[in-house]
């Protein structure tokens, strides 16, 4: 059972991961998006299950420089940090956020399209991307702010 | 001597109101809605979780792999088809093969279902347990991963990766190959399992490391024909259990005559031709446990079928009506499997079905007609039938085959206005001979896939594992080793500047360098990605209905057929010839413009008035492949010439050489949809043309285009090609088929060695984007295969609609619409 506090801190992040879909920059969506899985990770049961015995190591980062963060998946948690990480599973270098948004969860998703124009490079174990996929793709579903 | 007793070759009695069977099967065919099955990916799983001993060979672990889902597979019978056996669960099922590209299908677990394009159903258990259970023992083990672990992060791989050089296709396959059933059928499986056993027997009695490996391969043979065995065997107990809970007579009779089919093949030898039939259909089903269900074909079956044809009819066990509903039940049993999709992947293959081709006509090893009753039979399950899979291809030798059989696969053609496809049996043997196939093993040739060519059951070709886009060899060419898309990086050597050179010649030693590059790039990711098949996804089960493993004791993975190769296509084949051209005619004959203008204005896309001036100039006034023009000959005739020296000079990882083909399937338009202008007036986003077929719009005469390709044919494209002619309907359609045959037998005998048709107008095609639901049922021949209409992606309908079309009756090139509209 989600308390109120946190109720209402996922209703405004979920807000705030909408407005991204609508912004033109969407410079915040990864931050964004990270943080509300996080707490969906420590609050729902369900979305929980993904990363039990999940181990995994996601290197994000901005073509310009401006963004470098890592996802970490571990000991059945996921812990957020703003460096470069050693040996990540997959490295995903976008060119803006909204290039990363397209490609990680728009409802008009377009995986291939923008590998195919470079908008979003990838180095390493493309299953680490997928499974990732399916983690925003779900939290879209149980958000029922955000576009489908 | 001819093997022709009907008395009317088109059969024209039999049609589908006659045969409600086919209709009824038919209608469900195309009512189906794709569902993902996950059985086979549950059951590998499983088996490799629990139960898989490393210290196995690796084919003793595949067979046991394979054996174990095989044990488990489900009996169903969802329709009133004639045949027992599916490829998966689902009445259309697309399995899912972990040990591939299963993974991609991760992200829309939830959404695939209802997803706008080409849904595939999935239940949310089905999708939970995948999410849970069954991917993430996949993460680190699929055969992408496995050769990054070899390999690393290496340029090739990384190359593969960005998706715009090259495709490595064994990361998502081999499978492409016709095996043959003849000794199945003959012996049964429970023969060829004694065989082995006696062989095995034999290679250990060598007590040599060789001797070892070889009784390995036989032991893991039979522990995978024993899985069909066991898998006909629940078959049948299932259709006896229906059958017992069956109140209509004719639906329980059925039911038991399968059962006691079942029952004996394909464990023993087949005695009839249903027999056969129905031990051909289980054994494609168990290929399909062990090998993903791309492209991997029957071959041959009017030659295979014959004889079991031939005794019943004469024995008087069945009539023609009997044989047209048993290969109608054939055919929709191919067609009830799809290939899994990822909604990512709808831009480049949306719309394929799995391939599965089928060989009709030609000769035979002795170099006889071949065309016999059958293959008018199967002609007219086609003409009848006209859905996406199998794909039928009509071999013709135009001095041994008769005119009348020639004139009949023209008429199948235009009735369904798209298939079969048509082989030049003179032109093709050739092509295989020249690969050091004996002349009696190369007349015996079947179709792979799209159109690829192998001796049957005696060649693996791995047909599909490059495909190459030769644009982008030309854009690093033009740009010093850089491509537009993939910015500042330095990708391929550092060639000069194309405005410093002095000639023709030059540019084109540029243009070799960059495309030399980068093809040793795509064969180094090949052969690592064949040695983590080796290890990984042996095919003991296919390798037995090969000749060749069997003999030599090795694996089909291993170098075990009689004959080896691997196969590389290549995209945008007429584009960089014509942008070769212009190159050459504009900026080194006429001095016209400059190199260093040339390439500002590809830079720009042709940017501005002065742009658009020079863009008009290159397409309308550069020489174009497809006409008779010298230039462009001679740049079709060195690409074509250059890459078959290249790849025949390297040695696969099966003591193989590498076979150029030209054939693009969907990637001609993803490909094109990201590329840069090229100097040939193509201005940046344009779609490629298909296959070897000239640029739309590019080639007006057609005598002169299909002399242009034709002239490209034989020993130096060994893999095939699939060149894209589209007719205009015509009324009077007798006359059409004189027309169309003729034709036909003009381009084979300048050489050309395959052609596929779209008999429709660019209004009707136009119609059918426009409105879908007026045109559920409409098939195209894309490149090399056939889709309906409605299921393929937006640019690949574009493509389809802007195709040259020709007026068979003057022979020239129709103007589409819009060109006509800017009159």
């Amino acid at each position: 059972m989600l308390d109120l506090i946190t109720e209402q801190t996922l209703k405004k992040l979920g807000e705030k991961l909408n407005n991204s879909f609508a912004s033109e920059t969407a410079e915040e969506f990864l931050q964004t998006l990270l943080n509300l899985m996080g707490l969906m990770f420590t609050f729902h049961d369900g979305y929980r299950s993904n990363i039990k015995n999940f181990e995994g190591r996601y290197q994000f980062c901005s073509k310009d420089g401006e963004v470098t963060v890592a996802a970490l998946f571990h000991d059945n948690r996921m812990e957020v940090v703003e460096k470069k990480i050693d040996r990540p599973d997959i490295t995903i270098t976008f060119r803006n956020g909204r290039t990363l948004l397209n490609f990680i969860m728009s409802p008009r998703q377009d995986i291939l399209g923008s590998m195919l124009r470079h908008d979003v490079m990838t180095e390493g174990n493309l299953n680490y991307l997928y499974k990732f996929g399916f983690m925003a793709k779900q939290l879209q579903l149980m958000m029922p702010q955000l576009p489908r | 001597m001819t093997n022709i007793t009907l008395h009317d070759m088109t059969l024209k009695d039999f049609t589908l109101e006659s045969l409600p069977r086919l209709t009824e099967l038919r209608r469900l065919s195309f009512a189906r809605q794709p569902e993902i099955c996950i059985e086979r990916a549950r059951y590998i799983t499983e088996y490799l979780r629990h139960h898989d001993d490393p210290a196995d060979a690796p084919e003793v672990r595949q067979a046991r792999k394979v054996n174990y889902f095989l044990q488990r597979k489900k009996p169903v019978f969802h329709d009133r088809n004639l045949l027992a056996g599916s490829t998966t669960s689902k009445a259309l099922g697309a399995p899912l093969f972990p040990e591939f590209f299963a993974l991609t299908l991760w992200p829309e677990l939830e959404t695939v279902s209802s997803r706008a394009k080409n849904p595939q159903k999935l239940t949310p258990e089905e999708a939970r347990e995948l999410n849970l259970e069954i991917f993430p023992f996949w993460m680190d083990k699929n055969v992408l991963e496995l050769t990054r672990k070899r390999i690393g992060n290496a340029r090739c791989l990384k190359l593969f990766e960005s998706l715009v050089f090259f495709i490595a296709a064994k990361a998502g396959c081999i499978s492409h190959a016709v095996p043959t059933y003849a000794s199945m059928l003959e012996h049964g499986l429970s023969g060829l399992i004694s065989m082995a056993a006696e062989r095995e027997a034999a290679a250990v009695a060598h007590a040599s490391d060789e001797g070892n490996r070889q009784a390995d391969f036989y032991r893991a043979v039979q522990i995978s024909l024993q899985g069909i065995m066991e898998y006909a065997e629940h078959l049948a107990a299932e259709a006896e259990r229906l059958a017992a809970a069956e109140h209509d007579p004719a639906a329980r009779r059925e039911l038991l005559d399968m059962a006691g089919i079942c029952r004996r093949v394909p464990a023993r030898p087949a005695a009839t031709f249903r027999e056969a039939v129905n031990a051909i259909w289980i054994c494609q089903v168990g290929i399909h446990a062990e090998n993903i269900n791309m492209a991997m074909s029957p071959g041959r079956l009017d030659q295979l079928l014959y004889p079991y044809y031939k005794r019943d009819m004469e024995a008087g066990r069945l009539d023609i009506g009997g044989a047209v509903e048993l290969i109608g039940c054939l055919w929709l049993k191919i067609a009830d499997n799809v290939t899994m999709v990822p909604e990512a992947s709808e831009e480049m293959f949306g719309g394929a079905g799995t391939v599965p081709a089928i060989t009709l006509g030609g000769v035979d090893a002795d170099g006889r007609d071949a065309v016999n009753d059958l293959t008018y039979i199967m002609l007219r399950v086609t003409e009848l039938l006209r859905i996406r899979d199998p794909n039928v291809n009509a071999r013709y030798d135009y001095e041994i085959n008769s005119p009348e059989y020639c004139r009949r696969v023209s008429e199948v053609i235009l009735s369904t206005r798209a298939v079969p496809a048509f082989f030049n049996d003179k032109a093709n043997i050739m092509a295989l001979t020249g690969q050091g196939e004996s002349l009696a093993h190369a007349r015996d040739y079947a179709v792979i896939g799209c159109v690829e060519l192998a001796s049957s059951g005696r060649d693996y070709p791995a047909s599909s594992s490059i495909m190459l886009n030769l644009a982008a060899p030309l854009e690093m060419a033009l740009f010093q080793g850089k491509r537009p898309i993939t910015g500042e990086e330095q990708i391929g050597p550092a060639t000069p500047d194309p405005a410093t050179l002095q000639s023709f010649e030059q540019f084109w030693e540029v243009f070799k360098t960059q495309l030399d590059w980068l093809i040793e790039q795509a064969i180094e990711l090949n052969e690592a990605m064949g040695a983590v098949h080796q290890q990984m996804m042996p095919s003991p089960l296919l390798s037995a209905f090969f000749t060749g493993p069997m003999d030599k004791g090795r694996d089909l993975i291993r170098g075990g057929s009689l004959y080896n190769s691997s196969g590389a296509t290549h995209i945008a084949f007429a584009d960089v010839v014509d942008a070769l051209n212009a190159i050459e005619q504009t900026v080194f004959i006429d001095k016209k413009y400059g190199f260093a203008e040339l390439l500002q204005m590809v830079k720009s896309n042709f940017a501005g008035p002065a742009g658009e001036k020079m863009r008009l100039f290159l397409q309308n006034r550069a020489p174009k492949y497809g006409t008779e023009h010298p230039i462009a000959r001679k740049n079709a005739r060195n690409i074509v010439r250059h890459l078959f020296d290249l790849y025949q000079s390297h040695t696969n990882y099966r003591g193989g050489p590498y076979r150029p083909a030209y054939w693009t399937m969907t990637n001609h338009a993803g490909l094109g949809g990201i590329t840069g202008a090229l100097p040939h007036g193509r201005k940046a986003g344009e779609l490629f043309a298909s296959g070897i077929t000239p640029v739309s719009g590019a080639a007006p005469e057609l005598t002169a285009c299909l002399n242009a390709v034709a002239e490209l044919g034989g020993e130096c494209v060994p893999g095939c090609w699939a060149l894209n002619i589209k007719y205009s309907p015509e009324n009077d359609m007798a006359q059409m088929t004189d027309r169309f045959a003729q034709t036909i037998e003009a381009y084979f005998r300048a050489g050309g060695q395959q052609v596929q048709f779209n008999i429709m107008t660019y209004e009707m095609l136009q119609d059918a984007k426009k409105y879908p639901d007026k045109y559920p049922e409409l098939m195209v021949r894309v490149s090399g295969y056939s889709a309906y209409f409605k299921d393929l992606n937006e640019l690949m309908k574009e493509e389809l609609i802007t195709r040259t079309m020709y007026d068979l009756a003057n022979g020239r090139a129709v103007a589409c619409p819009a060109e006509k509209g800017g009159e």
